[in-house]
């Protein structure tokens, strides 16, 4: 097991450099002209000096494997460059902006995982029977309804008729009171910061702001999780082992319970692998939707600003995350299935 | 053999019938039944061993799940001697007799859970029956493993690090495990290696004259059943066609079914000249049965008589049972077995 994941983080460098070569390689389609924008922070500078100079000064004119040589030393150094769309660093920006949207994650996975995996067992269990029939009517809405409609249905229920769950992440007073001196940011996730704080009242907007968009993001996975979870269910139930399971003379839901879920958890694993990076990273459009500032939203906003030196910076980032996430699902395959080894 | 006779009535099955519904279109109207067992009547003895022979798709597996309420039968009765009292054994009584009806599974790579430790799937049933001491379950498996064969440094490891006949080995002392007095095997060998099947067969013997067993064992294989069983039932189509001893069924068989069966047992005497009897055409379709004697269509004997009526399962004075109408004038060829062990 030890040998396996070492060789897999062996592996990790080679992954980040094939990403940020293609990343490179799209950029210089762009103009010199064009990629110096991302270093201009205010159009002051460009009183004293000309574009063309500037290119010169960026190094920008230079062939693209001298450029990527030269951004892959100050990655290697640490600095992944300044992003003008966030007008901070970029290791700065994904510093503040990661832990909002790893909140927002943390939020939608519990209730995805745990009701999407009952929901599909009771289908499962309930066979071809009302309740199956509608739990797949629920998932198949859920499924190909697009979350940039879905949310703004959500949006326009609870916000705008309702008004109970407004978007960003925090009523303006008590963003106030979370960048004032008094308050504590000890991870960047405001329910959890607000509770280290004592602050129930914070708690309390942080989890407002969160119900919207988690409900958009947990509709559209639970979908998915349900399906996968029915017919992997099914598959089980069908299997000689469960008949010898009621021929053992055990209980019905210990049947289901420790001979059937166990064994069907195998295909949902390698789904929730990929949902739980799918959440870190695309939820774009679910921030957008709720103007939810995370990590998604700055990307977006980086991107149409042809900011590349974040667009490169996140992608390395993420990057580390997919090669993580993956070695983490490889391993949990090794835990659940004990025919599976790891070499 | 025949002190296996003189031992009390263990099982008596009566006409158990298991129908599934053919359904068709939108709303799953039923359209027909699919006939698997059709009305079995038997009776098993304490010690003994019932073989239950007949091709693929003929009810016999059926006909074994159903005694396990493991398949919930349409119809018919079956009454299991517990102790002296008849208890009717349906899908409410069966929780309690679990610990006396157990089953061996015909697939030995799928019928254990991949999951599970060795000792894990042995001791389970032993959990959901009563024994809570974990220290204690653990030692009757010990025990158990090695009672077949296996030993307890078998005991955490999982089934795919075993061999088929291992975990034929694994199925068995399962079964064993809360020491039942009825064992259903559904063809426990027949997805083995010939050379390990004669183990497996004898380890199921020495078993049974060590805790007493008594067996209903279903398998296709002619040879098998022989090596293992006292009584024989023949089953057609979801019918016993013919039921007797050993001996009656192979010296001197009655139906022409049982006939065609055993002149297609292989001789391993090269000089022994062949005189299968090939029988024409498929089994019927259980959905839809011929009129008349089911075997009719195939039988080398069938006259106007099998067409239109069928015959009953119609015992002699040895208890040899035939349903057949030529029963006592044809003279049919068995094989010689001998006296069976």
């Amino acid at each position: 097991m030890l040998t396996f994941i070492t060789r897999r983080l062996l592996f990790l460098p080679v992954v980040l450099i094939g990403v940020t070569l293609m990343i490179f390689v799209a950029m210089s389609f762009l103009t010199p002209a064009q990629l110096v924008s991302a270093y201009i922070k205010s159009p002051e500078e460009l009183k004293n000096q000309s574009v063309s100079e500037l290119v010169v000064k960026y190094g920008l004119d230079q062939p693209i494997w001298v450029r990527y040589i030269n951004w892959m030393k100050n990655v290697l150094k640490g600095d992944l460059g300044y992003s003008v769309s966030a007008n901070m660093h970029v290791t700065e920006a994904i510093a503040k902006r990661f832990p909002a949207t790893l909140e927002l994650a943390i939020f939608a996975v519990i209730p995805v995982i745990f009701g999407g995996i009952w929901l599909g067992t009771v289908s499962a269990k309930n066979h071809n029977q009302p309740l199956d029939h509608a739990s797949r009517i629920f998932a198949i809405v859920g499924w190909s309804l697009p979350d940039f409609v879905f949310g703004l249905i959500i949006l326009l229920i609870f916000y705008g008729l309702a008004g109970w769950f407004p978007p960003g992440r925090l009523s303006v007073w008590a963003d106030n009171i979370i960048l004032s001196g008094d308050f504590v940011q000890y991870t960047g996730m405001n329910t959890i910061d607000a509770l280290l704080n004592g602050r129930f009242d914070i708690f309390l907007d942080a989890l407002r702001h969160l119900v919207a968009p988690t409900i958009t993001l947990a509709y559209l996975w639970w979908a998915y999780i349900l399906r996968i979870t029915r017919s992997s269910m099914l598959d089980v139930l069908n299997k000689d082992y469960v008949r010898t399971a009621r021929a053992k003379g055990l209980m019905e839901r210990l049947v289901i319970n420790r001979h059937v879920r166990r064994n069907a958890m195998i295909p949902v694993v390698t789904v929730v692998g990929s949902m739980i990076l799918g959440l870190l990273s695309g939820v774009v459009i679910v921030e957008t939707v709720f103007d939810y500032k995370g990590i998604g939203l700055l990307i977006a906003k980086g991107a149409q600003q042809m900011d590349y030196t974040l667009v490169l910076g996140t992608s390395l980032f993420y990057g580390v995350l997919l090669v993580l996430t993956n070695l983490v699902v490889d391993v949990l395959y090794a835990v659940i299935d004990p025919r599976v080894r790891l070499e | 053999m025949a002190v296996a006779k003189k031992g009390e009535l263990l099982l008596d099955v009566r006409d158990l019938k298991k129908y599934y519904p053919i359904t068709k279109g939108l709303f799953r109207k039923t359209v027909g039944w699919v006939k698997a067992v059709d009305g079995v009547s038997l009776q098993v003895r304490k010690g003994e061993t019932l073989g239950v022979v007949g091709e693929s798709g003929c009810g016999k597996t059926t006909f074994g799940l159903s005694l396990m309420q493991l398949i919930e039968p349409t119809d018919g009765k079956i009454l299991y001697n517990h102790k002296g009292n008849w208890v009717e054994v349906n899908a409410k009584t069966i929780k309690g007799l679990r610990s006396e009806i157990q089953m061996i599974f015909q697939d030995p790579y799928s019928s254990l859970n991949p999951r599970m430790r060795v000792r894990d799937i042995i001791a389970e049933p032993l959990a959901a029956n009563g024994v809570t001491n974990r220290t204690e379950r653990y030692d009757r498996v010990e025990s158990l493993l090695k009672a077949v064969g296996l030993g307890s440094h078998h005991m955490k490891r999982y089934p795919h690090e075993f061999s088929g006949g291992q975990r034929q080995r694994i199925g068995i002392a399962r079964a064993l495990s809360v020491n039942p007095s009825l064992i259903v095997c559904d063809e426990p060998v027949s997805a083995l290696d010939v050379s390990v099947q004669a183990q497996v067969l004898n380890l199921l013997k020495d078993l049974q004259k060590e805790f007493g067993l008594t067996y209903v064992f279903v398998a296709h294989d002619l040879s098998v059943v022989q090596h293992i069983s006292d009584r024989i039932a023949v089953m057609y189509l979801g019918r016993v066609v013919e039921m007797g001893d050993v001996e009656q069924i192979y010296n001197a068989p009655k139906h022409p079914y049982t006939e065609a069966l055993l002149s297609a047992i292989p001789s391993p005497n090269p000089d022994v000249k062949d005189n299968k009897i090939i029988l024409t055409g498929d089994v019927p379709s259980p959905a839809n049965p011929p009129q008349g004697c089911a075997f009719h269509p195939r039988c080398p004997y069938a006259t106007e008589r099998c067409r239109t009526e069928r015959p009953e399962l119609v015992a002699d004075e040895n208890g040899h049972s035939v349903a057949c109408h030529r029963a006592e004038e044809l003279m049919l060829k068995g094989v010689d077995v001998g006296e069976t062990a």
